[in-house]
Order: structure tokens, then C-alpha cells, then sequence
């Protein structure tokens, strides 16, 4: 379980996230959305330690995170930014066995098998040999996504879920990509993980998501199950435009579409 | 060697290579950045070797070895003006080639990975200029100021001066470059400029300000060459290069992982602010020793490492140890090149590496200008 409570973030002087709370149960694939600038990604590196909760706590299975090394976090959770450069020819192989330095295991052979399997995962099976930087941005995003898998090869260990934490996993993905690393991140839940995604299509969200998190102005406007959440009201009120949510007859996933948006 | 045998060491030799194609086809080129590296070590063997028996004077090597393995006096093998040559002039002068080479370029590949960016380089970025600072205020400036520097360090005064120099220009630049873990890079050339500058006005004011004596010390220590090689100039600079270059493959890791971001570093598990700070501090170490005992000598730092990324790539756990290995070997043969060109007479070292290193880093330039975003 990855706890939130009441917290608070200054980023820059200012702060951006106000007194938020939820929490992200294993087996759960948690989504967060809202317009830009609302503090989608600010929230996803408070929870991840990469900034400091300025008031209120982020905890993961118990432990808060103040009290935890970078090498012990490495252990509980995987984290995916939004895009990664790199200014030193790496081949895709190397780039994604990066993600084994956190170092569950150091049997080579186990360590060739999860990286291949990773590269499988995200359908990249043939480009080990490639070089990372003459990659499309989709293609290096799912390299990381491999990367990240790497690092968190196994949603369960020693007893404990571990996490994936995902800044906008599929933004720059073709639309099979993008329904590939949704399930990718399904499964991983099924198998007693955690996931936080970061998303933008609420659709896909609608689609995958166990919660859905509505956020505007670094506070939450809705939380709960993505029928519960996705609604006419909730929409004008965190988006800012009427549009109507209608859902598919046979699976009661809602689903919104611009067409039917004013502005 | 049986010919049976020489024909099975040569399919062995086969298989390996053609093993090491086929995993580099699949990216993985950690075999043959080992095989690299045992090269490099042979290499480096060959030409310490070689400048040793190479010179403006004859003097035979094996005659001194001969001594050296008990042969006495008495057998005659060797004479007093041979055993100088090689023990007191060309071994040490080998020696500190080979530590001073090894120094800068592995300070190039540590700031490059910390900036991450290859084009980092404690010379290009103003460190050196800065180390230079760091020395020539303890020359000229000297005893009346720096008493209780040469009291507490000794012979170990001028490397210090000039590792502090180099750390207060490190820290200065990773200051001014880097805004919430990114690093940009024309900030980090143009401010490595500006203080490379400064530093050099600062030292103009000190020459300025010096007599005749320490002119001669400063002209002579700045001219970037490995000519004043000796045992006391090694026992100062050893030991500060040796213990931070021991330090740099611890790391490795953490180099690779900064590669990523420093965000991304974090995420996986490695203490990033603990490691920028050895990493700091190692390449002030480094570069203020060898510009203490050699000089300025430029683009060691840059060609080395970019040479062995093109071969081997750019995981630092093969790139370091290489990168020592064949910066000292080049460092070496640029100084077997500065003394025998114009023999007897002697180039400064820095012009040779100048005259290389330049156009293969506007070559570099050329060759990288899309995917390093300048």
C-alpha cells in the first residue's frame, strides 16, 4: 500500500500541492488525472522521493518514506518519467540493464533472462542491438518502461507488492503500443503489484483503471472508480468544458468524446 | 609452440571473435570492452618499454636490466651515464606519463559522465585553468603567504594549491551549469570559458607581480611538459593521483546510472548528491596533481575517452580502467613525438597533444552536432 496523507509540496517557492490524501493498494492500477499544471507529476515524484513532502507524509507498505535509503526505495518501486535523453551512445540492451543496478539478483544468467523478458514485455523482442539514441521518442519510451521492469522484474517480493510509478506511460505511443503497456501495467497489478500511473486519455484510463484520481490546482476534485469519477459535472468542474460521458452499452466502461465538447 | 598447437590457439582466437560480433550485433559489448583492455594493457606495457629505450642519447636498455638483476660492477655491463639516462631520466619521465596520462583522461570521462555530456573536460571547462591558479599563487605568492602550507604539506604544497584551485572552479562550475539536476551544456562551455579566464587574469596579475626567480619557476612550470620529470615530482603527485583514480571505479555505477538523469539515477537506487561529490572532488584531485607536475596539457581528457566510447561504449565500468590505459599509452607517445621531432631540442608536450587533440575534437564537433543539442 502507498499511502498519501495530507501532503503538501513547494516546487520552486511556491507551493503546488495542497494537503492531498489517498491511497494506491497493490493490485490496483491507481490512475491520477487533470489538466496540465493541476500536479500530476509534481504528486508522482513526492511519491517516489524525488521531492520532499513539505507538510504530511508519503508512505510505501508502512514505511515513510523519509526513513528509507535510495538503494531500499530502488528495491519497493520502479519509476517511468515522462522522457528520458541520453548524450552517450548506449545500445538498447545497456540502457535497459541500467535498471538491474538496484541489484536483486547478480546471477548473469538471470539477469540476461529478465532483461530479454522486459524487452519482450514492451515489444522491442528484436532491437537489443540498436542504439538507444537513433530511436523514435515511442520506441525510448517503452526502452524505459523495459528499464524500469528490470528493476522491479517481480510485483511481489519477500512478501511485500512492489510498485510501478508511470509519469504519462503512453503519451507518445501508436494506439496497439498503448493498449500493449495499459495491459502490461494490468497484469503487472493482477500479480500482486502496484501501479500509479500519471495519465491523459481518459479513455484508456476509463478503459484500465481500478481508481481513478481527479486532481485540479494541486488538490483532488474526485477520487473512486472511474464510473464514479467520470461524470458531466466532474468534467466541466476539473476540465473546464462541457462535454457529455456516455458508456459503452456492453461493458459500462464511460467513455468521453471531444465531438461532443463546448467550449 | 607445435604447429597442432598454434592451429588450436588460432580457431580459439576465431571463435572469440566471432562470439564477440555476435553479441555486439545484440548490444552487448562487455567481452569485447575485456579484450579491449587486455590490449590496452599490452600496449601500455610496449610503449612504457619503448620510450625507455628510445632518446636524443644512445643507452642500452638491457645492460641497465642486467644491473638491475644483480650483474656487478665488476662484470662491466653497464656504465654510470646509461644507468642515469634510463633510471633517473627516462623512467621517471615514463612514469609520470603514464600517471598524468591516466589522470586526465580519466578526469574527462568522470566529468562527462557527472555533466553528461561529451564534452566535459576538465581542461576545455576551465579546471585546469583554475589548478593553474592554485599554483602559481603558491609560487609567486609563495612562503611570505603560504608558510604553514609548505610547513604542513611539504613537497605535497603545490599539488594541493592546485587541487584546490581545481575543486573551487569545479564546484564554482557545477554551480553556474546545473538547475534541478539537468545540466546545460552551453552553460556549462560558456561559464567554463569565463572562468577559465578569470582564472588566467588572476594568474596574469600574479606573473605580474613576480620576480625574476618565480617567473622562471612559472614559465617553466606552465609550459605543459613532462621534461622536468623526476622521483621527488612523482613521490608528490603519485600518491594524490593514484588514490583518486582508485576511487573512480567505485563510480562506475553511479556514472552509468546519471547517464539516465540525475532523477533517474535517484529512482534507481543510487545516492546521487553523495556521488557528485567524490566525483567532484576525485577530478579536482586528479587534474590539480597533474597540472601541478605537468602543466597544461589539453585534450588528453576529451580524445581518450570519446575513442573508447566509439569502440567499447559508454558503460564506465570498462570506460575507466580503458580510458586510464590508453591515455597514459597516448600521453607517453606524445611525449616520445615532443622529444625526438626535433631532437635534441624538445617541443612542449601540450603543443603536440594540441596539434592532435584539436581537429579530432572539431571533428567530434562536427560529427556529434545533432544528438548533443548544440
Amino acid at each position: 500500500m502507498i499511502s498519501v496523507s495530507n501532503l503538501s509540496v513547494r516546487l520552486g517557492g511556491r507551493v503546488v500541492i495542497h494537503g492531498i490524501s489517498f491511497e494506491a493498494a497493490p493490485g490496483e492500477l491507481t490512475a491520477i488525472v487533470g489538466p496540465n499544471g493541476c500536479g500530476k507529476t509534481t504528486t508522482l515524484k513526492a511519491i517516489s522521493g524525488e521531492l520532499p513532502a513539505e507538510t504530511g507524509s508519503v508512505s510505501i507498505n508502512g514505511r515513510n518514506l523519509k526513513g528509507l535509503k535510495p538503494w531500499e526505495l530502488a528495491l519497493k518501486r520502479g519509476v517511468l518519467p515522462q522522457s528520458t535523453v541520453i548524450s552517450f551512445p548506449f545500445t538498447v540492451r545497456e540502457v535497459v540493464r541500467l535498471g538491474l543496478t538496484a541489484g536483486a539478483t547478480s546471477d548473469p544468467r538471470a539477469n540476461d533472462r529478465i532483461a530479454a523478458d522486459a524487452l519482450e514485455a514492451v515489444d522491442l523482442g528484436g532491437f537489443a542491438g540498436r542504439f538507444y539514441q537513433e530511436l523514435s521518442g515511442g520506441e525510448q519510451q517503452r526502452v524505459q518502461l523495459a528499464r524500469v521492469l528490470c528493476q522491479i522484474s517481480d510485483p511481489v517480493a519477500d512478501g511485500e507488492p512492489r510498485y510501478l510509478l508511470l509519469d504519462e506511460p503512453v503519451s507518445s505511443l501508436d494506439i496497439r503500443h498503448q493498449l500493449t503497456i495499459m495491459q502490461l501495467a494490468r497484469k503487472f497489478c493482477e500479480r500482486g503489484g502496484g501501479v500509479i500511473a500519471v495519465m491523459h486519455d481518459l479513455n484508456l484510463t476509463a478503459m484500465f483503471a481500478d481508481r481513478m484520481i481527479m486532481m485540479k490546482a494541486g488538490k483532488i476534485r474526485a477520487s473512486g472508480a472511474p464510473g464514479d469519477v467520470l461524470t458531466d459535472e466532474t468534467m466541466e468542474a476539473v476540465f473546464g468544458c462541457r462535454m457529455q460521458v456516455s458508456a459503452m452499452p456492453a461493458a459500462g466502461v464511460p467513455f468521453v468524446l471531444p465531438q461532443t465538447a463546448t467550449l | 609452440m607445435p604447429r597442432s598447437e598454434a592451429l588450436a590457439r588460432g580457431m580459439r582466437l576465431t571463435a572469440l571473435a566471432a562470439d564477440i560480433r555476435a553479441e555486439w550485433r545484440s548490444g552487448n559489448r562487455a567481452r569485447l570492452a575485456r579484450v579491449v583492455i587486455v590490449l590496452l594493457v599490452i600496449l601500455a606495457a610496449a610503449t612504457f618499454v619503448g620510450s625507455i629505450m628510445t632518446g636524443a642519447a644512445d643507452a642500452s636498455l638491457s645492460n641497465v636490466v642486467a644491473w638491475l638483476f644483480g650483474a656487478s660492477d665488476a662484470d662491466q655491463v653497464f656504465s654510470v651515464r646509461d644507468r642515469i639516462i634510463i633510471l633517473d631520466i627516462r623512467l621517471p619521465r615514463a612514469v609520470l606519463g603514464m600517471l598524468v596520462g591516466a589522470s586526465l583522461a580519466v578526469s574527462g570521462v568522470v566529468m562527462q559522465g557527472l555533466f553528461r555530456n561529451p564534452l566535459a573536460d576538465p581542461g576545455l571547462v576551465g579546471v585546469s585553468s583554475g589548478a593553474s591558479l592554485g599554483a602559481v599563487l603558491l609560487i609567486v605568492l609563495g612562503s611570505a603567504v603560504f608558510g604553514p602550507l609548505f610547513a604542513l604539506f611539504g613537497f605535497y604544497a603545490l599539488p594541493v594549491a592546485a587541487f584546490i584551485g581545481g575543486l573551487v572552479t569545479t564546484l564554482l562550475l557545477y554551480r553556474i551549469a546545473t538547475r534541478g539536476g539537468q545540466t546545460s551544456i552551453a552553460t556549462l562551455l560558456l561559464a567554463g570559458i569565463a572562468l577559465g579566464a578569470l582564472a588566467g587574469a588572476f594568474t596574469g596579475v600574479l606573473i605580474f607581480m613576480a620576480d625574476d626567480k618565480q617567473l622562471r619557476d612559472v614559465t617553466f612550470w606552465g609550459l605543459g611538459s613532462l621534461a622536468g620529470a623526476n622521483w621527488t615530482k612523482i613521490a608528490a603527485a603519485a600518491p594524490i593521483i593514484l588514490l583518486s583514480l582508485a576511487v573512480t571505479p567505485f563510480l562506475a555505477r553511479g556514472l552509468n546510472a546519471i547517464t539516465l538523469g540525475e532523477a533517474a539515477a535517484f529512482h534507481m537506487g543510487i545516492p546521487v548528491q553523495r556521488m557528485k561529490n567524490i566525483a567532484i572532488v576525485s577530478v579536482a584531485a586528479a587534474t590539480g596533481a597533474s597540472v601541478a607536475v605537468s602543466g597544461g596539457i589539453g585534450f588528453v581528457g576529451i580524445v581518450v575517452p570519446h575513442l573508447l566510447r566509439l569502440v567499447i561504449g559508454p558503460d564506465h565500468r570498462y570506460l575507466i580502467p580503458a580510458s586510464a590505459l590508453l591515455g597514459g599509452t597516448l600521453l607517453i607517445l606524445a611525449d616520445m613525438i615532443a622529444r625526438t621531432i626535433a631532437s635534441p631540442a624538445e617541443l612542449p608536450i601540450g603543443i603536440v597533444t594540441a596539434f592532435i587533440g584539436a581537429p579530432f575534437f572539431l571533428w567530434i564537433l562536427l560529427r556529434g552536432r545533432t544528438t548533443m543539442g548544440l
